[in-house]
């Protein structure tokens, strides 16, 4: 500013200086463009004859002119060249793009891009799971459920974690990794979701786990996380008798169940392994020997209290013993072993006893006489309540076992049960007798009193441990279970027997005939392990040909979910997975199970 | 700073433009090629927007890439109020429809299209529901197989055009309506029994078999379907509304009868949910998610059902009692005792008025009391014999007079008949202009005497004329009101009546819908039955199969 004034020549310019000064004065001072000199313009050049066409102070003011219109344009460079190259400016500039960049993010995350819009989730496609079973989390997790359940229902004992890692009954061999870090015994509905709201903000995975009865490796901890056992949760809330339902929580044994219910004259039909649990027959959708008659879990579960993957709480229905409203989601999580949602309480809907109830057993030449009996049966209607297949080997086993105190030919065997009025009992027995004959039975036995019924049908449910009673140390056992339409079921028995024997591996065959059900149970060492596998690969394989199933009652687990691909269609498994996806995204409850949410690594899925 | 030019790309390059090339070297700009051609090149204000604005776009694009990709991560499985969704569901405009439409016949030949409007009305009303609404769908389309059927989910799902699966039209709460037009995918052409398979004791057949006709020509194998809706229902819509009737006491209601669907999904894939065992427990059970939905989730092309074996012997018996409590009441304790009924019906004192007015049934008049129709069956004479016996017992504890049994067959037909025909003979007597408004509760058995008792009471106290019939068996029945639409006083009555007897039903662990399923009539009863945890996973269902909300779109829930 003071130059500027020393070069201020007389005071007549002052009024156009004042202009000037007005637009160059700032900038001057906070000009930083020192290292490299603004180009300054050159001398306006002038022909004589102009310049000599003036007076003196004519040419000084015209000097002076030239000078501070010189200056001007100077001024307006610096003006400008500053403009360009302020580093304040070019700071803002960038804050700005950033600034653009960031808020151009932001809205982006608000124009979804168009998702591939499928109803089905294939499983190339599918995305990477990512749990976090890292030791710091599991333990930081494990110090979040002893606040939840208190330190007495939190175990890190190794007899604990074996016996919720795997069974000596189920026909999958875990890992030795496959463990789980702890068990947790949860002890009501918001307990529960409060453990899987954390769960599901640290990515653990979680196995939920009732009587541990099951049989293909439902609760195997292929992805380590926890183990949910409900064992707690063992109380029947509240029995309506007069609305013939009952609500109770996960843990209580069907078994139980029923002594209860039978005080009151009721009872509940689905009557899986001895043990079972409700919350676990939930998750298999068992049934048993009262299916044939009085359907399986499926028409016997009103209302289920689920906790989901993030620990939302969700009731299915109240208790109504019908309703069309909405889409059935109890039906949805019957047999959804614990990979949709965890039970935590269930309302059952309730049958009353039958007044009057028989056992009838009948022998047979051979298995295929004994099924011929089974359609003739059913094929007339006669409402018998259960209809059971035992074949040879088996009636072997219970003599040798001596399950019973009563010794059994040792044929293909047919136990009936009859429920109804007295009269209705008798004419049932009558016309069922009437029928074996018809066939060829060897012969035709029926319960005179309740305890021989009772002795009677013991040996059919004692059928599986009579069978591990004569294992050799070191066998193991696996239980097959198909169905397919009943008149189909003649020949796979009688295929598999075959196959059974051919294997030269010791075995029964037990099945709910009625429903074209049955199991074969196969005793093998770790030597016969691929053998047993096969057969039973077979006898699967057998079963979808003759458009069955892969499992009548028992489930998928882990050893039957690349069976079902096979059975119903990739698209189907494909839709499966899609809900799968949509209840738990991030595979938490009982991963792996059902339905692969993974490519499995090459070789793993065995040829079909 | 008093311009701001450089905010966008294309601004700064003209400015840069306009500068002189000799200030280019004076930038600070990071771009060499400024020095390299700096007579072509914009100067940094350009590049530096260019970079800005393509960066913007990069971000914006990854952005939204990323929020597809990180979508699963700690995102509620449950979303309250339903997920996010920042526009609704759009669809097909008239011109895009028409579009869709020309590709439906082009790619399949001779599919019949209607766009008459009589079939429009057929397809879109119903004089026996109580959800009419003005709506009507854009033209009906009449698939004949389960490929056309899947060629027209993917025309519909490239055009977003609503798909409305249509069966015989006899479901009452307006659950074929047309609230976004769009297509009324009628399956009645697809009428064909498949195969019957009698050992098997199963049938395959098309969605538009019509149940009365099935029972018909399956007669000879001794087996038959024992569900039992209007006996004009197709099995489609059976399976689709999970329907029951008379039988379901003994018999259970339309899930348990189905073996497997076969269902073309959305975006036009097929699926089979099982093959034919009678029972299985592999993998989620698809059949029963399908069993129920309403045509939301997937068109249903094919379905296996179970069959029952037609008893050898039944009885039917009538009883009347003093009043409708009473007839509940000893209902309840027929059930409780396990006496194997096949079916137990009640008609309270105005729905036998109506039978009688509309020229009585069994070829006679009736005693105009309320009236339990008791059906037994049994596969022996003496079995249902005895269960009369019990029967009778029992009504008579709770003032059950005039035990009557239908004589010969003929009377038995005509007296189940007379109890099918209820609906009807309602409809018959209304005056002109009026309307039946059908409900249909469920609740516990025990309460059901309760319940029927305080919605008669109700109606008769807002003066509307109604009439109760029940399928008391399963604790579900329907009280009909006769209404004018046309009056307002009458129409709020109805519905507070309505209203009243849901949240009863609700109060009292019951069902909003016994066996009608939802529609469009009863969505606000359902969110109140199952809170709004369960419809959110039921809405997240919905989103995942049908991800476009093109099938039956406004069903069951809001989407
Ligand atoms: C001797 C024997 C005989 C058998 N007979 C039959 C038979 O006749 N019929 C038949 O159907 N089955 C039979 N089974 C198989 C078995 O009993 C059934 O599958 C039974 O339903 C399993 O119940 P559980 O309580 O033992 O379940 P678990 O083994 O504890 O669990 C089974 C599955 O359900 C999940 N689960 C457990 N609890 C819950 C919960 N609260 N919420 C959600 N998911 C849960 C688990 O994660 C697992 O995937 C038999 C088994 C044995 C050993
Ligand atoms: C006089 C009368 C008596 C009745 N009695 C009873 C009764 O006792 N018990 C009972 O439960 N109901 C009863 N109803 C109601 C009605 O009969 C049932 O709801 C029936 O199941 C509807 O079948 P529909 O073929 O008419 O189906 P529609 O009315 O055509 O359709 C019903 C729903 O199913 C969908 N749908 C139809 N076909 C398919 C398909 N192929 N795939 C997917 N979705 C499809 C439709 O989109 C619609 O949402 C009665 C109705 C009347 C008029």
């Amino acid at each position: 500013m003071a130059s500027l004034r020393q070069k201020m020549p007389n005071p007549a310019t002052l009024r156009s200086y004042r202009a000037l000064q007005r637009v160059v004065a700032v900038p001057r001072v906070r000009c930083y463009a020192t290292d490299i000199e603004p180009e300054r313009p050159k001398p306006l050049r002038q022909g004589n004859e102009a310049k000599l066409g003036r007076s003196f102070q004519g040419q000084v003011q015209g000097s002076i002119g030239q000078r501070i219109q010189r200056e001007r344009e100077e001024r307006d460079r610096y003006e400008h060249w500053r403009e360009v190259t302020d580093p304040s400016r070019n700071w803002t500039l960038t804050i700005f793009v950033l600034g653009m960049v960031g808020i151009s993010y932001w809205l982006g995350t608000f124009w979804h891009r168009e998702e591939e819009k499928a109803s089905t989730y294939r499983l190339a496609t599918a995305k990477e799971i990512r749990h976090n079973t890292k030791l710091e989390n599991m333990q930081a997790a494990w110090a979040d459920f002893l606040k939840i359940v208190g330190k007495d229902h939190v175990s890190t004992l190794e007899t604990d974690i074996d016996h919720h890692a795997a069974s000596d009954w189920s026909s999958h061999k875990p890992k030795p990794e496959e463990r789980p870090f702890c068990v947790v015994y949860p002890g009501s509905t918001e307990e529960v979701s409060e453990i899987m709201k954390i769960c599901h903000k640290r990515k653990i995975p979680v196995v939920g786990y009732s009587g541990g009865t099951s049989l293909e490796g439902h609760f195997t901890h292929t992805r380590k996380g926890i183990s949910i056992d409900f064992g707690r949760m063992n109380k029947v809330l509240a029995l309506h008798k007069e609305d013939l339902d009952v609500v109770v929580q996960p843990a209580v044994r069907w078994e139980l169940l029923n002594e209860d219910l039978g005080k009151d004259g009721l009872f509940f039909p689905p009557d899986p392994g001895p043990g079972a649990m409700i919350g676990g027959m939930i998750g298999t959708g068992c049934s048993g020997t009262n299916a044939y008659r009085y359907g399986t879990m499926r028409e016997w579960v009103l209302s289920i209290t689920a906790v989901l993957a993030d620990g939302t709480v969700i009731k299915t229905r109240q208790r109504p013993r019908k309703s069309s409203a909405g889409y059935d989601l109890t039906k949805l999580l019957i047999g959804s072993e614990g990979t949709l949602g965890l039970v935590t309480e269930a309302t059952l809907k309730l049958a009353v006893k039958p007044e009057h109830t028989s056992v009838a057993v009948a022998s047979f030449p051979s298995i295929h006489h004994a099924a011929t009996c089974v359609s003739k049966v059913v094929g007339k209607g006669i409402p018998v309540a259960a209809v059971e297949i035992l074949d040879d080997n088996q009636m072997k086993c219970i003599n040798e076992a001596g399950a019973t105190s009563r010794h059994w030919t040792e044929a293909p065997t047919i136990f009936f049960k009859f429920a109804g009025t007295p009269n209705g009992v008798k004419e049932q027995v009558s016309q069922v007798q009437a029928l074996a004959k018809e066939v060829g039975s060897k012969s035709f036995d029926f319960a005179k009193s309740h305890e021989e019924q009772d002795e009677l049908w013991s040996a059919r449910k004692e059928a599986l441990w009579s069978t591990l009673a004569v294992k050799k140390e070191g066998d193991r056992v696996w239980t097959g279970d198909v169905a397919v339409p009943v008149s189909h079921l003649p020949d796979l028995i009688e295929e598999t027997k075959e196959d059974m024997k051919k294997s030269g591996l010791f075995g029964t065959i037990v099945g709910h005939v009625g429903d074209g059900n049955f199991h074969s149970i196969l005793l093998y060492n770790d030597a016969q392990r691929a053998k047993a596998e096969a057969v039973v690969h077979r006898m699967v394989k057998r079963a979808v040909e003759l458009e069955g199933t892969v499992t009548g009652e028992h489930g998928v687990g882990l050893v039957k979910r690349d069976y079902l691909p096979h059975e119903l269609g990739e698209t189907t498994i494909d839709a499966m997975r899609l809900i799968k996806n949509a209840f738990d995204p991030q595979c938490l409850l009982n991963c792996d199970k059902v339905v692969r949410m993974q490519k499995p690594a090459s070789g793993e899925v065995h040829e079909w | 700073m008093r311009r701001f030019p450089q905010s966008i790309g294309l601004l700064t390059i003209s400015r840069g433009q306009r500068a002189g090339p000799s200030r280019a070297r004076r930038c600070y700009s990071t771009s060499p090629s400024t020095n390299a051609n700096p007579g072509r090149t914009p100067n940094g204000f350009g590049v530096l927007g260019l970079v800005a604005a393509t960066a913007a776009v990069t971000a914006v694009v990854t952005a939204s890439i990323m929020s597809k990709r990180t979508e699963p991560l700690p995102k509620p499985v449950v979303e309250n109020g339903g997920p996010k969704q920042r526009v609704g569901p759009r669809y097909a405009d008239e011109k895009t429809t028409l579009k869709a439409l020309e590709e439906i016949k082009s790619s399949i030949k001779g599919i019949s299209v209607s766009l008459d409007p009589d079939d429009l009305e057929s397809h879109g009303y119903a004089e026996w529901s109580g959800s009419n609404i003005p709506e009507r769908p854009f033209a009906v389309v009449m698939p004949t197989t389960t490929e056309e059927v899947s060629t027209i989910a993917k025309i519909c799902t490239k055009y977003k055009v609503p798909m409305i699966p249509f069966g015989a039209g006899s479901s009452v709460e307006g659950h074929f309506s047309a609230p976004f037009t769009g297509l009324s995918i009628d399956l009645s052409k697809m009428n064909n029994v498949v195969s019957l398979n009698a050992d098997d004791m199963d049938v395959v057949v098309q969605p538009g078999v019509n149940w009365v006709n099935l029972n018909d020509q399956i007669k000879e194998s001794g087996l038959f379907l024992p569900l039992d809706p209007s006996p004009t229902a197709h099995i489609g819509g059976m399976v689709a509304t999970n329907c029951s009737g008379t039988n379901a006491m003994r018999y259970g209601t339309m899930k348990d009868w189905v073996v497997n669907v076969t269902v073309v999904l959305a975006d036009g894939s097929v699926i089979k949910t099982r093959r034919r065992p009678r029972k299985t427990s592999a993998g989620y059970n698809l059949t029963g998610l399908f069993v129920g939905s309403e045509g939301t989730l997937g068109i249903i092309t094919e379905v296996t059902l179970k069959l029952a074996v037609i008893p050898s012997s039944y009885g039917v018996a009538t009883t009347t009692f003093p009043s409708v409590k009473d007839a509940a009441a000893a209902a309840s304790k027929l059930i409780r005792r396990g006496i194997p009924l096949a079916a137990l019906e009640l008609m309270d004192d105005v729905q036998m008025q109506v039978i009688n007015k509309t020229g009585g049934a069994g070829g006679r008049m009736w005693a105009e009391k309320a009236t339990l129709f008791i059906k037994f069956s049994g596969s022996t004479e003496s079995a249902v014999k005895d269960n009369m016996e019990q029967a009778q017992e029992i009504s008579k504890a709770y003032g059950g007079a005039d035990f009557e049994v239908a004589k010969s067959q003929e009377e038995m037909d005509s007296l189940w008949a007379a109890r099918k025909q209820a609906l009807w003979a309602m409809l018959a007597l209304r005056e002109e202009g009026t309307e039946i408004w059908s409900t249909d509760v469920a609740v516990p058995l025990s309460r059901m005497a309760e319940i029927i008792d305080y919605s008669k009471e109700n109606s008769s106290k807002l003066g509307l004329f109604s009439s109760v019939l029940g399928h008391v068996g399963d604790g579900n029945f329907h009280q009909a009101v006769m209404y004018d639409p046309r009056d307002a006083k009458q129409t709020a009555s109805v519905k507070k009546c309505v209203d009243d007897m849901v949240d009863m039903a609700l109060e009292m662990d019951g069902t909003v819908s016994g066996e009608h399923g939802i529609g469009i009539g009863k969505k606000h009863c359902l969110e109140k039955e199952l809170g709004s945890d369960t419809i959110a996973i039921m809405r997240s269902l919905k989103q995942t199969l049908d991800p476009h909300c093109l099938l039956n779109p406004g069903k069951i829930f809001e989407n």
